[in-house]
C-alpha cells in the first residue's frame, strides 16, 4: 500500500499507509498520528487539522477551495504550504511524500 | 480508578481520547449497545449517505486509542445504574468508581395510520442509513417530515434527477432554528419542494400518498426528521434526570457525586446563553467531554465554551458561531450571490452569527466570542466580523 511519512509534533516520523481517494485526515486518523485534533471530524469547520506539506506536493494537488483557504487563515500560524488534512485527497502520486503536523492546532 | 461510560458516541469517545492523552491512571469500561466501532454521526445525512457501507471512513477513534490497554469495550445495553454502589447493570453487574452517562438522544418517530414499517425511516445510526439506502432504488417520491437541518441535508444528499423530494413542515416556515433570511437562501437552493403548515391524517398505501390537510402528497418513502429526544431513562430511574435531559453543574457532575453526564443528553448552564440548555451538536459533545476529562484528570475547569455548529447542504455550507433564542433579532451583514451572513442579536449584543459559504466571518465570530462579547454597532461599522477582529488585534 502507498505510504506517507508524517512528522508529529514530537518530531517523531510515522509511516502512514493510505488508500487511494481517502483524505490525509482519514489516513492519519486510522494510524493514530498525534497532534491532529479534527474537532469537526472532516467537516471543514474547525481548522484543527492543519498539516504542512512541502514542495514535493506541488503539481500533485489542486489549490485549496475558497472554504478551505478561509478556514486555513484561522489555523494557528499557517504557512503557504499549510493545508487542512480533511480536505486533501490522496492519490498514487503521493506515495512516499512527507508532511509535518502543525505544532499547535489551537 | 475505574470509570464506566454508558454510550460510545461523540462525547464518550472524546472523553476516552482526552483521558488517554492526559495519561489517565486507571481503567475505562465503555458500554456500547451498537454492534460496531464508534462512528461519527454528521456524515450520515451528508454525502456519505450515498455509500453507507464505507464505515471505515467515519470511524470516531484512532485505532491506537480504541485498542488502548486501559479501555475495555462491552457491547451490551445498559439496563440500570445504581449510583450509590457504583454499579452498572447489563446482563451482568459491573462495579466502577465513577459512572458517566453519555447516552445521547434517539430520533423521534411519529405514528402515521396506514404507514407500513418498511416505508418509515429515521436517520440516527449507520443501520438506519443502510436500511434507507436499500429502499432508495425504487423510491421516486420521498417525503421528509420535519424542516430542520437534518431534513434539508437529507434532501440534498438524496437528490437525484428521477426523484422528487418534498419537505413537509408542521410549522409555518422551514428551518425555524435560524433566521428567516439565512433559511431563505438554503430553501431556495434546496432540491426539495417545501410545504408548510402540513397536518398528516394517514398514509394511503394503495396510491402511495400521505393524506394531508393540503391534499394527497406522493410518498414511496417517508423519512422522519422531526427531532430527537434524550435517552434519560437510566437517569430518571434514580432521580437524576427528566425527559428534558440530565441536569449537571458546570463540571458535568449530576446531583449524585459518583455520576456525571456529558454530550447532548446533559442539561447545564451555557455561559454563552446565560441560561441552562441542552444542545445537540458536536461542539457540545466535545466541550462537555473535555470539561469532564479535566476534572477526572485532577485539573477541573468549569464549562465555558461558546457553541458552534455546521450543516452541509449540497454546495452550501452553513456555519453558526454562538447560539441564539428564536426570538432574537436578525440583521443581514453580507449578501452576495454566493455568501450570506446574518447576525442575531439582542439590542447591541450579538448572540449568534449565521454564515453561509462565509467561513472567514464564522471563524472571526468564534474568535471574537472567545475574547469578549461582540457589539452589533461595531460590527456594522466595520461591515465585517473579519475586519472587526483585525482591528481589535491591531
Ligand atoms: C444524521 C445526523 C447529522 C448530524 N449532523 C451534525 C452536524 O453537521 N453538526 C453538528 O454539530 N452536529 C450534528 N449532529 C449532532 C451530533 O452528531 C450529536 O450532537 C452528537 O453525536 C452527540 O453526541 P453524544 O455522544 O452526546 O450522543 P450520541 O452520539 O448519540 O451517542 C450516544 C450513544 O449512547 C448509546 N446508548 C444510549 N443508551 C444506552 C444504554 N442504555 N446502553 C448502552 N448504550 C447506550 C447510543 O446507542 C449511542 O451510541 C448530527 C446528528 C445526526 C443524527
Ligand atoms: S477536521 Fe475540522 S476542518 Fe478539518
Amino acid at each position: 500500500m502507498p505510504q506517507l511519512i508524517c512528522i508529529d509534533p514530537a518530531e517523531q516520523a510515522i509511516n502512514v499507509t493510505f488508500e487511494l481517494g481517502e483524505t490525509i485526515l482519514q489516513a492519519t486518523h486510522r494510524a493514530g498520528v498525534d497532534g491532529i485534533i479534527a474537532e469537526c471530524g472532516g467537516g471543514c469547520s474547525c481548522a484543527t487539522c492543519q498539516v504542512i506539506l512541502n514542495a514535493d506536493w506541488d503539481e500533485t494537488l489542486d489549490a485549496p477551495s475558497a472554504q478551505e483557504a478561509d478556514m486555513l487563515s484561522f489555523a494557528i500560524d499557517p504557512t503557504p504550504y499549510s493545508r487542512l488534512a480533511c480536505q486533501v485527497e490522496l492519490n498514487e502520486k503521493h506515495d512516499g511524500l512527507r508532511l509535518l503536523v502543525a505544532k499547535r492546532q489551537y | 480508578m475505574k470509570i464506566g461510560i454508558v454510550g460510545a458516541g461523540q462525547a464518550a469517545c472524546t472523553l476516552i481520547a482526552e483521558l488517554i492523552r492526559g495519561q489517565f491512571d486507571g481503567n475505562i469500561l465503555v458500554f456500547n449497545r451498537e454492534s460496531r466501532s464508534p462512528y461519527q454521526r454528521p456524515p450520515l445525512s451528508k454525502s456519505w449517505l450515498k455509500n453507507p457501507t464505507d464505515t471505515q471512513s467515519i470511524r470516531l477513534l484512532p485505532e491506537p486509542i480504541e485498542t488502548h490497554s486501559s479501555v475495555q469495550w462491552i457491547q451490551e445495553h445498559v439496563q440500570a445504574i445504581e449510583p450509590d454502589n457504583g454499579a452498572i447493570l447489563t446482563n451482568t453487574r459491573h462495579t466502577v468508581d465513577h459512572i458517566v452517562l453519555a447516552t445521547g438522544t434517539r430520533a423521534k418517530r411519529l405514528t402515521i395510520d396506514g404507514l407500513p414499517s418498511d416505508k418509515s425511516h429515521v436517520i440516527r445510526t449507520v443501520d438506519d442509513a443502510v436500511r434507507l439506502n436499500h429502499k432508495l432504488s425504487d423510491a421516486l417520491n420521498i417525503a421528509i417530515l420535519g424542516a430542520g437541518f437534518l431534513a434539508f441535508e437529507l434532501a440534498s444528499s438524496l437528490d437525484h434527477p428521477e426523484r422528487t423530494i418534498r419537505v413537509l413542515a408542521r410549522g409555518n416556515r422551514a428551518l425555524p432554528q435560524i433566521s428567516a433570511k439565512a433559511a431563505e437562501r438554503l430553501v431556495d437552493q434546496s432540491p426539495a419542494s417545501v410545504y408548510v403548515g402540513i397536518r398528516i391524517d394517514r398514509y394511503d398505501e394503495e396510491s402511495a400518498v400521505l393524506v394531508t390537510n393540503h391534499g394527497p402528497i406522493p410518498a414511496d418513502l417517508v423519512i422522519m426528521a422531526v427531532g430527537a429526544e434524550p435517552n434519560t431513562e437510566l437517569a430518571k430511574a434514580c432521580d437524576l434526570g427528566s425527559h428534558e435531559g440530565i441536569p449537571t453543574d458546570s463540571f458535568m457532575q449530576t446531583n449524585h457525586p459518583l455520576v456525571s453526564a456529558i454530550g447532548e443528553v446533559s442539561l447545564h448552564d451555557q455561559p454563552h446563553l446565560g441560561e441552562s440548555a441542552r444542545i445537540e451538536s458536536i461542539s457540545e459533545a466535545n466541550d462537555t467531554a473535555i470539561t469532564l476529562a479535566k476534572r477526572l484528570l485532577g485539573q477541573p475547569e468549569p464549562f465555558s465554551a461558546t457553541p458552534w455548529f455546521w450543516s452541509d447542504q449540497g454546495d452550501l455550507k452553513l456555519q453558526i458561531a454562538g447560539l441564539c433564542a428564536r426570538s432574537d433579532e436578525e440583521s443581514c451583514l453580507l449578501d452576495t450571490e454566493t455568501e450570506r451572513v446574518v447576525i442575531r442579536h439582542r439590542g447591541d449584543q450579538i448572540t449568534a452569527v449565521e454564515a453561509i459559504n462565509a467561513a472567514k466571518e464564522f471563524m472571526a465570530a468564534r474568535r471574537l466570542f472567545e475574547e469578549d462579547g461582540i457589539s452589533l454597532k461595531a460590527t456594522l461599522e466595520q461591515g465585517s466580523l473579519f475586519r472587526l477582529l483585525q482591528s481589535s488585534r491591531s
